[in-house]
């Protein structure tokens, strides 16, 4: 490995301009209630595809770090959770803010999430060769149990009951049947249109998914943002106030950063997930646990540091299995094909380079994210005044010509159509999306190593098995699907409380 | 009325998944093979009617979730969609410009903008929108009633 050549990889201008404005970019979106950080990497998919592989992903990541914490913008000043990601702490960030801290909150939960996304890198950077190395003599038969392992992760931890997220993941699935089969060529529910031979496109599918539901629910619910009239404290003062206390709780950084990180590698669970458990781990740790969700900061730097630690994690098993750990990783390993680079253990000999540079590209977009950030919470308040009836239509056309432009055809526009009201029918029913997006994605996958392997073990399942690392990985899979079969009985018994649909929507 | 949410959500899902086996019946077989290109759609069904039946479940045990408590209009919503649908239709017609002004007339009305907004973001966001994806992306958008001033 050239540690010189990735150097420069990540200080050529070209990528650190892309970052910058990245970073700016997810500050806005991220901050503006009803568009969340999938959507903002949905809507900036098209460009990616002008760009250099490098290129697009630090995009992505840049994206991606920023709207996340940017959602805390006007979960503070509005209440209302610019990313699902900020509603663990809106309570408590509402009420300082209120209270005439909206700097010193905010700037906390900036600096938390920097921190927390610099451990995320540094877990990432050291764990994934590690994986990789591990994984690199996988077959067919380890392939097809680890999409599934992964499949049932995300049913594990899809945050609503095991029939929903179960729906939600066979949804997905179904889509991927979709277009000529791996076997003999078959096309399989196209309805005889040929723009579906390849599958439903993944881009326009996601912006369906992400941009279209959301504006739908948004021009339903009418409600327009008013933003009250507050006390805002000098910019220095909330900043000195805000890392004192980052200072004062380091530990609390360090434990929710390596959690995060950990949560977000799960399939399924993203930043959302992570700092709802972060901030819950916050409160039992707690010397004042009675003051949580009254305006109390302590919640906010565990939440503020997990969320962006997570952020990272997603992209463990992403690079490594090719397995995303959330629903941005997912649309990234769409990007990483579309440039014709399959992710797995193989990237990390064939592009090593280019592994290096993203990771490079998670620092650099952290270490900026604290300008465009600050500058963002300095302005805060401006940008929550940008008008709905401006912003919406935009992104409406954006969704559109997106879509468009990743397909050449009008189909694309459709897909985004029928996608977007499947998202909503799904918002509707509390099936939550993330499983299904990785259905989408691994549908194909699965299927094709499932069928080389039962080709390759002439139809006999116990094939499966045969291979020592296979076997470890299907027993695995299979106690999971015990203990998912075990917790869908104790919840039709009603025994079990689950997270409402709500809290683990991405 | 979450009762009635999950009983068209449950039949939703089973219904789809009979309808995937009964397409797959109609998918070639290779030989005698077991696995041709219809078993993993079957696999895939099973789940669908799996899971359908435990949504109609939870429904009949009372556990479901509770729906998100607000209002919703429907006619927004349902203008949004008929804009797309439309914008697909007539985008290679009219052409990206006018088909795009006439799309966002609408919407920033739909989204509670005035007169005079929505005027300008129409005339506005077709030119800007156009030079970033057809002048510096090079997506060949097309030109439609515009052809004659084409460049």
């Amino acid at each position: 490995m050239d540690v010189l050549a990735i150097f420069t990889a990540v200080m050529e201008p070209h990528l650190l301009l892309t970052v910058l404005l990245c970073t700016l970019y997810g500050a806005f979106v991220g901050s503006m209630p009803g568009l969340t950080a999938t959507m903002a990497v949905a809507l900036l998919v098209p460009f990616t595809y002008f760009m250099g592989p490098a290129q697009a992903v630090a995009a992505i990541v840049a994206t991606t770090t920023t709207a996340i914490f940017a959602g805390d913008i006007s979960g503070a000043l509005l209440k209302m959770p610019g990313t699902p990601a900020s509603a663990a702490y809106v309570e408590d960030s509402y009420i300082l803010s209120m209270n005439g801290k909206p700097r010193t909150t905010l700037f906390t939960s900036l600096i938390a999430g920097v921190l927390g996304g610099i451990i995320g890198v540094i877990i990432l950077a050291f764990a994934t060769p590690q994986l990789a190395r591990l994984s690199a003599s996988f077959s067919s038969d380890e392939a097809f149990w680890l999409a599934t392992l992964g499949l049932s992760c995300a049913v594990f931890v899809g945050g609503a009951s095991v029939a929903r997220n179960f729906a939600s993941l066979f949804i997905g699935l179904a889509i991927a049947t979709v277009g000529i089969d791996v076997a003999v060529g078959h096309p399989r529910y196209t309805f005889g249109l040929e723009d579906l031979y390849d599958g439903v496109s993944f881009i326009p599918a996601m912006i369906g998914l992400f941009a279209l539901s959301e504006l739908l629910r948004n021009a339903g619910s009418g409600e327009e943002t008013r933003l009250g009239r507050i006390s805002i404290e000098p910019l220095f003062t909330g900043l000195r106030d805000a890392w004192r206390e980052i200072w004062h709780r380091k530990l609390a950084v360090l434990r929710s950063g390596v959690g995060g990180t950990v949560i977000g590698a799960l399939p399924g669970a993203g930043a959302d997930v992570a700092a709802w458990i972060a901030y819950a781990l916050s409160r039992r740790f707690s010397k004042t646990p009675e003051k949580f969700g009254k305006g109390h900061i302590e919640g906010i730097v565990d939440g503020g540091a997990a969320n962006n630690a997570a952020v990272a994690g997603a992209w463990t098993p992403a690079l490594v299995f090719g397995i995303p750990g959330d629903s941005v990783t997912a649309i990234a390993i769409g990007v990483l094909l579309m440039k014709g680079l399959t992710p797995g253990p193989d990237i990390f000999t064939t592009d090593a380079t280019l592994v290096y540079t993203i990771f490079g590209a998670f620092l650099v977009a952290n270490v900026l994210m604290l300008l465009t950030g600050g500058l963002a919470v300095a302005v805060a308040t401006h940008i929550l005044r940008i008008p709905r009836a401006v912003l919406m239509p935009l992104v409406l056309m954006l969704s559109m010509i997106g879509a468009y432009a990743i397909m050449g055809s009008t189909m694309a526009i459709w897909i985004v159509l029928v996608l977007g009201l499947l998202g909503f029918a799904m918002a509707w029913a509390q099936i939550p999306l993330a499983p299904a997006i990785l259905g989408i994605v691994l549908g194909k996958v699965v299927e094709s190593n499932f069928m080389v392997s039962m080709m390759k073990a002439q139809g006999n399942l116990m094939g499966f098995f045969e291979r020592d690392a296979a076997a470890v990985l299907g027993v695995v899979t299979l106690i999971v699907w015990g203990l998912l079969l075990v917790r869908a009985a104790l919840e039709i018994i009603g025994r079990h409380n689950t997270l409402s649909a709500k809290d683990a929507k991405k | 009325m979450t009762l009635v949410r999950d009983i068209v959500t449950g039949t939703a899902l089973v219904v789809l998944g009979i309808a995937m086996i009964v397409v797959a019946a109609g998918f070639p077989q290779i030989g005698a093979v077991t696995f041709g290109p219809d078993l993993f759609p079957r696999i895939i069904a099973g789940g669908l009617i799996l899971s359908g039946l435990g949504v109609l479940l939870e429904a009949w045990r009372g556990i479901a979730p509770e729906s998100e408590a607000s209002s919703f209009a429907w006619l927004p919503a349902l203008i949004l969609c008929a804009v797309v649908a439309g914008f697909a239709v007539l985008l290679p017609v009219l052409g990206f410009h006018v088909a795009t002004a006439l799309a966002l007339l609408v919407v920033v009305r739909v989204f509670g903008g005035s007169w005079l907004t929505c005027a300008s973001v129409a005339i506005l966001a077709p030119i800007v929108l156009h030079y970033i994806f057809y002048s510096v992306l090079r997506v060949p958008l097309p030109w439609g009633l515009l052809s004659p001033v084409a460049w």
